[in-house]
């Protein structure tokens, strides 16, 4: 089970939902009343975790929302190649490829930590 | 709810997203703002559709209703839920039109649109810190949009605490008194927020505010300025208007809401 579902009242800030079918960490969480005997409507801004694109959802804050159960794991480099890394999971010793974020150097046997959700991976 | 008279296009096609943002919770003297919305788009009815200045017609501009959104207990998270909502417009390519509530509704819109400068038609400066220990008071909008914008330029301004007065000898304000508006050339190349608080009219014209302060502007310098402006904002409002006179208040209110559209349209269909 990669998702379950939640209520839109229990998200809050740092949490993932799921916007436009893609796992999103929640930047921004506010409510208002649409209007008379209505119930509160939550306002969810997102940032899509692997693709950091900006989503927004607006739902009652009893409506049902999909969570994905994004894993935290650890990793050890294998080798660096260009932009692409090779990397080794630490719980199943599977080894894949990904491509390296600009922003971090690595080098062979640096322990690395990643999001995985469906086969997407990120260095966190 | 009936939505704004004439805005009948649908989300996805429209130029302008009207929303309503009845907050009503600072007011310092006469409370009523959370009817404002309610009562500019009731007045709003008897309207002619047709605009002579710009020979267009009100139903022609795609301009759609959103609603009202209502205020929880927590003013910070409401401006931000509304900040939200004035930034889908936005990116939409829409912009966005908020019918007040109280003068803090503007905190919002300004976050999420960001312009350069900030023109306000109010009699009061509204450059407070906070009021009460209030930092979201009504009497607090210029000073939180002075955190966004790079400038405010307050018209008809009238009143206003001794710090607030010092506070406008600073470059980024620019004081124009009611009697020098009639006269006021704003020469603007940049983005705009249009704020326009009612009680900037004097109150023998608009008396359904919050605060009334005499000595104000006459409603067509108002409109003046209204459409003087509006062909750079990048999205306006219309607050302050309560329920508490015989819709003086609301009637004006509405006909500057629409002026914004018409003038903002006019000058986009000939840029």
């Amino acid at each position: 089970m990669a998702k379950e579902q939640n209520e839109v009242r229990d998200l809050d800030e740092g949490s993932y939902v799921m916007m436009d079918e893609t796992p999103c960490k929640i930047t921004s969480y506010s409510t208002a009343k649409p209007g008379k005997h209505g119930s509160a409507k939550a306002r969810i801004e997102g940032k899509g975790v692997f693709d950091s694109k900006k989503r927004s959802l607006s739902q009652p804050v009893d409506a049902k929302v999909w969570v994905p159960i994004i894993e935290r794991k650890q990793g050890q480099v294998v080798n660096v190649e260009d932009d692409e890394i090779q990397v080794m999971d630490l719980d199943t010793y599977e080894t894949f490829v990904m491509v390296s974020p600009d922003d971090v150097n690595l080098s062979p046997d640096d322990d690395i930590e990643f999001l995985e959700y469906e086969g997407q991976r990120k260095i966190v | 709810m009936a939505g704004f008279p004439g805005a009948h296009a649908e989300r996805s096609d429209a130029d302008y997203v009207v929303v309503g943002a009845p907050l009503d919770r600072s007011t310092t003297y006469q409370p009523g703002t959370r009817f404002g919305p309610r009562r500019i788009r009731a007045v709003a009815e008897s309207f002619e559709d047709y605009d002579h200045h710009t020979d267009s017609r009100f139903t022609a501009l795609d301009v759609h209703d959103h609603g009202d959104v209502h205020p929880g207990g927590d003013v910070e998270e409401y401006l931000t839920f509304l900040e939200g909502v004035v930034g889908d417009a936005d990116r939409d390519g829409a912009v966005p039109l908020l019918l007040g509530g109280e003068h803090t509704v503007t905190v919002a819109a300004v976050r999420a649109l960001e312009p350069d400068v900030f023109v306000c038609l109010d009699a009061h400066l509204d450059l407070r810190e906070e009021f009460g220990g209030d930092p979201y008071s009504h009497s607090t909008v210029t000073r939180h949009a002075l955190s966004v914008a790079e400038e405010a330029v307050i018209l008809g301004a009238r009143a206003g605490s001794k710090r607030e007065w010092e506070r406008t000898a600073a470059a980024d304000v620019t004081v124009v008194p009611p009697e020098e508006v009639p006269d006021w050339d704003p020469a603007f190349d940049r983005e705009v927020y249009l704020s326009v608080d009612i009680d900037a009219a004097d109150p023998g014209f608009a008396p359904g505010t919050g605060t009334l302060e005499p000595f104000g502007l006459d409603p067509a310098t108002m409109e003046r300025v209204v459409r003087t402006v509006a062909p750079q904002a990048v999205g306006a409002d219309v607050v302050e208007v309560n329920d508490q006179d015989d819709d003086q208040a609301a009637v004006l209110g509405a006909k500057l809401a629409r002026s914004v559209v018409f003038a903002h349209a006019d000058a986009r269909t000939y840029r």
